[in-house]
C-alpha cells in the first residue's frame, strides 16, 4: 500500500498493509465510548450499548458494516491531505454556456473561492453538470482536491465520463460499492455519497449532486460523511432540481447561499404532467390485459418506435407489467430494471445505446439519467413511494435534448394525491419563472451577450 | 423491529392457538422469507456419522473414507447452501455479532437434546479473537469467548484451503492446562462440518485424553 492511498482517507488496515506504510501514519479510535453513549467515528451513528456489544467489553459499529467493521479492537488510519498534484489540469470542454447558465456558473466559482456552502437549484435538464465546469476548472487550477458525489450509483456512472471528457488531461477516479477497480489518488473524484465515509478532511471542494435523492435525504450518516470528507474550511455545493424544505429553510436562514435557474439549457419549458384517472389499472394488468387508454398509447409507440420509460411503484409489479405489454405488443423490445437487479448497470446502458425501446423501472431511474428524446409513463402515480420530488424528477426525464425538447409525461393514477398536485404546481411555478427569464433574455440586446 | 438479514420490517401475527397457549411473545429476529432460505437437515435420513443431508439413510462416501479413524458422530442442523454462506459471510467474516441471534435458539435447543457431561466448542485463534472480537460458535451459546477447554495454535484458516490441503492439516489443538476429561461424555460444537478434519482432530485429542465419547454438533454441513 502506498502512503498516497491514505491521503485524506480514514481506513481500517490489516497488519500487513500497515507494515508497508511510514511510521507517522495517524491513527485514532474507531469508536468513542463513554458511559452514556457510543459513537462511530466513521459514520457518526450513535450506537445502542447492548446491540453494539462484543464479548469482553468491546464494541463495534453495526451501521456502516458494509465498508468493513469499525470496532474498539482496531483503529482508523489517516494521513492528512497534502494536495500532492504536480499537474494542474485545464478545462478541455469546448461547449458554450447560455447567458443564464453563465451567471450561475460564475456564482458557483465565487462560492468555491469563498469556501462557502452553496445550493444550486436548477430545473431538471438545466445543464447542471456544465455549469460546474468553470468552477471546477478554477479549483483544479488552484491545486485543490475536488469530489463530485451523488447518492445514486447511476448518476455517478453518468457523471464520470462527462467529467473525464471535460478534463481530458487528468484521470477521474470513480468510486462506488459495485466496482472492482482499486482506489487511486486523484485530484478529481466521482463517487457515491457512501464512499465519502472513507474520507476525512480530504476535499477543498465537494459537490453533492441530487442531494434530495434517496438514500441521502434524511440520512444523518451521509450528512456526517459530507461534513467530515470536506476540509474544515472547504466549500460544499449542493445540486438539485427539487430541494427539500430543510435545504430551503437553511437558505432562508442564510446558512446556505442559493443560485436559482428555472430554465432548461435549450430554453424550452418543462413538459407538463397529464394525469389520467384509471383506478383499476392494476387489476386489469394483473390479469394480463392493458386498459384501453394504455393500449392506445403503447400502440402509437409500437408504430412510431418512440422510446419511453414506464415507472411502477413496486418491484414485484415490473414483470407483470412487462408480461402484459409483451402479450399485446410482442414486437416492442423492453427490459425491467430495479435496484438490486444484478444486470442493472448493463440494462441502463442498453437503453442509453438505444438497443431497447423501453424500460420498466421503479424510482431508481427517477433522476440523474438522460435518455434523449423519451416519453414517460407513470403507473400508479398515487402510490406513496412517489413523493412530490420523485414525480417532478420523473417528469424531468422528458424533453432533455435539443432535438426533441418536448415530450409526453403521462401519469396513470387512482386519484389526484397531494404529491401529484404539488408536482404539477411546482412545474407550473418553475415554468412561469422560466418564461419570465426567457422573455428577459430575449429583450436583452444581443451585443450584451458577447 | 427489522429482520436481521434483510432489514425489512418484521411483523408478528397473533394467531388464536398461540393466544390460547399462554406462551410468552416469541420475538422473531428474522423474517419468514429469510428463514425459509435455510434448509434444515432431516435427521432420519442424514448420514449417521457426519450429519449430511441425503435422500436415504446410509453412511456417506466421505465418511466411509474416514473408516480407519476412531468412532465419531456429528449432528448437523442445516445444509450449507447459499443462504448459509451469506450468513457466515456477514456473521463471521464481516463480524456482525448481532447475527448470533439468528441461530441462538435452535442451537441451544438441539444442544439440550444431546446428553453431555461437558459442552466443548472449537476455539478461534488468538489472532482471530483480536480482530473479530468473538468466537462465532460460543456466540450462539451466548458468551462469545473461547470457553477454555481447547487451545489452538496459529494456523491457516480451513476456509482458505481446498479439500486436499484441509485433510492434510496437522493437529492444531491442545488441551488447556488443568482440564480433566476422563470418563466424560463430550458434545463438541462447531460452525461448519466440511471435510470433518477439524472436528476429528479435536475429537481424537479428547478421546486420547480419556473422554468417554465425543458427539459433534454443527450448524451447517
Amino acid at each position: 500500500m502506498q502512503p498516497k492511498d491514505l491521503y485524506g482517507r480514514q481506513l481500517l488496515l490489516t497488519a500487513a498493509e500497515l507494515a508497508t506504510l511510514p511510521a507517522d501514519v495517524q491513527s485514532r479510535a474507531g469508536l468513542t465510548i463513554t458511559a452514556s453513549q457510543i459513537q462511530c467515528q466513521r459514520c457518526g451513528s450513535t450506537l445502542d450499548h447492548r446491540t453494539a456489544q462484543l464479548p469482553q467489553k468491546q464494541f463495534y459499529c453495526y451501521q456502516c458494516l458494509n465498508l468493513g467493521r469499525v470496532s474498539s479492537l482496531t483503529p482508523l488510519y489517516h494521513i492528512p491531505e497534502p494536495n500532492e498534484f504536480p499537474q494542474r489540469p485545464k478545462l478541455t470542454w469546448t461547449g458554450h454556456l447560455t447567458s443564464a447558465q453563465a451567471v450561475c456558473a460564475a456564482d458557483l466559482q465565487r462560492a468555491f473561492a469563498a469556501h462557502e456552502r452553496h445550493l444550486l437549484w436548477a430545473v431538471t435538464g438545466a445543464g447542471k453538470t456544465e455549469m460546474l465546469f468553470p468552477g471546477l476548472a478554477w479549483a483544479l487550477q488552484q491545486g485543490w482536491r475536488v469530489a463530485v458525489a451523488s447518492p445514486r450509483v447511476d448518476v455517478c456512472l453518468e457523471l464520470a465520463p462527462r467529467l473525464q471528457a471535460a478534463f481530458a488531461d487528468t484521470t477521474v477516479a470513480v468510486l462506488h460499492g459495485r466496482q472492482t477497480a482499486a482506489y487511486a489518488y486523484r485530484q478529481l473524484t466521482v463517487c457515491t455519497t457512501h464512499q465519502l465515509l472513507r474520507f476525512r478532511a480530504a476535499f477543498d471542494v465537494l459537490v453533492i449532486d441530487e442531494v434530495d435523492a434517496f438514500p441521502f435525504a434524511a440520512n444523518q450518516q451521509l450528512y456526517y460523511a459530507v461534513d467530515h470528507a470536506v476540509k474544515p474550511h472547504g466549500a460544499v455545493l449542493y445540486l438539485t432540481a427539487t430541494p427539500s424544505d430543510a435545504l430551503l429553510r437553511q437558505t432562508r436562514r442564510g446558512q446556505l447561499k442559493l443560485s436559482y435557474l428555472p430554465l432548461r439549457f435549450h430554453q424550452h419549458l418543462l413538459p407538463t404532467i397529464q394525469v389520467t384517472l384509471l383506478p383499476k389499472w392494476w387489476s386489469a394488468i394483473a390479469k394480463g390485459r392493458l386498459p384501453a387508454k394504455l393500449r392506445r398509447w403503447l400502440g402509437a409507440y409500437a408504430t412510431s418506435g418512440q422510446r419511453f420509460l414506464i415507472f411502477v411503484p413496486r418491484i414485484d409489479q415490473l414483470t407483470v407489467v412487462q408480461a402484459a405489454i409483451q402479450r399485446q405488443f410482442p414486437t416492442m423490445s423492453g427490459q425491467t430494471v430495479y435496484s438490486a437487479d444484478p444486470d442493472r448497470l448493463a440494462k441502463v446502458q442498453q437503453m442509453r445505446q438505444e438497443q431497447v425501446q423501453y424500460l420498466i423501472t421503479t424510482t431508481i431511474l427517477e433522476r440523474g439519467v438522460t435518455f434523449p428524446g423519451i416519453d414517460v409513463l407513470v403507473l400508479g402515480a398515487d402510490d406513496p413511494v412517489f413523493s412530490t420530488a420523485a414525480l417532478v424528477q420523473i417528469a424531468g426525464r422528458v424533453g432533455r435534448s435539443q432535438q426533441r425538447p418536448t415530450g409526453l409525461v403521462r401519469f396513470v393514477s387512482g386519484s389526484y394525491t397531494r404529491a401529484i398536485k404539488q408536482a404539477q404546481r411546482q412545474i407550473k411555478l418553475v415554468n412561469r419563472k422560466g418564461r419570465r427569464l426567457r422573455d428577459d433574455l430575449s429583450t436583452v440586446p444581443t451585443t450584451a451577450n458577447d | 423491529m427489522t429482520c436481521l438479514l434483510c432489514q425489512r420490517p418484521l411483523t408478528t401475527k397473533l394467531t388464536l392457538p398461540w393466544l390460547l397457549s399462554w406462551q410468552p411473545v416469541a420475538q422473531p429476529v428474522v423474517c419468514t422469507a429469510c428463514w425459509q432460505q435455510f434448509q434444515p437437515i432431516i435427521l432420519a435420513t442424514a448420514c449417521p456419522q457426519c450429519g449430511r443431508a441425503q435422500p436415504h439413510w446410509q453412511v456417506c462416501r466421505d465418511c466411509q473414507r474416514w473408516a480407519a479413524q476412531p468412532d465419531f458422530q456429528n449432528v448437523a442442523l442445516f445444509t450449507y447452501n447459499e443462504a448459509m454462506q451469506a450468513y457466515f459471510q456477514h456473521y463471521k467474516f464481516q463480524g456482525d455479532y448481532r447475527l448470533r441471534a439468528v441461530f441462538q435458539t435452535i442451537v441451544q435447543q438441539r444442544l439440550q437434546q444431546l446428553t453431555a457431561d461437558q459442552v466443548v466448542t472449537i476455539p478461534v485463534t488468538t489472532a482471530t479473537m483480536a480482530t473479530r472480537g468473538f468466537n462465532q460458535v460460543t456466540g450462539w451459546l451466548d458468551t462469545g469467548i473461547n470457553d477454555g477447554v481447547l487451545t489452538v495454535a496459529k494456523t491457516v484458516a480451513q476456509s482458505q484451503k481446498d479439500r486436499q490441503a484441509r485433510l492434510a492439516t496437522k493437529q492444531p489443538f491442545g488441551l488447556a492446562p488443568g482440564v480433566d476429561l476422563s470418563g466424560q461424555r463430550i458434545v463438541l460444537v462447531d460452525d461448519v462440518y466440511t471435510t470433518g478434519r477439524t472436528m476429528r482432530h479435536a475429537a481424537n485429542l479428547m478421546l486420547e485424553n480419556g473422554a468417554n465419547s465425543v458427539t459433534g454438533l454443527t450448524l451447517a454441513r
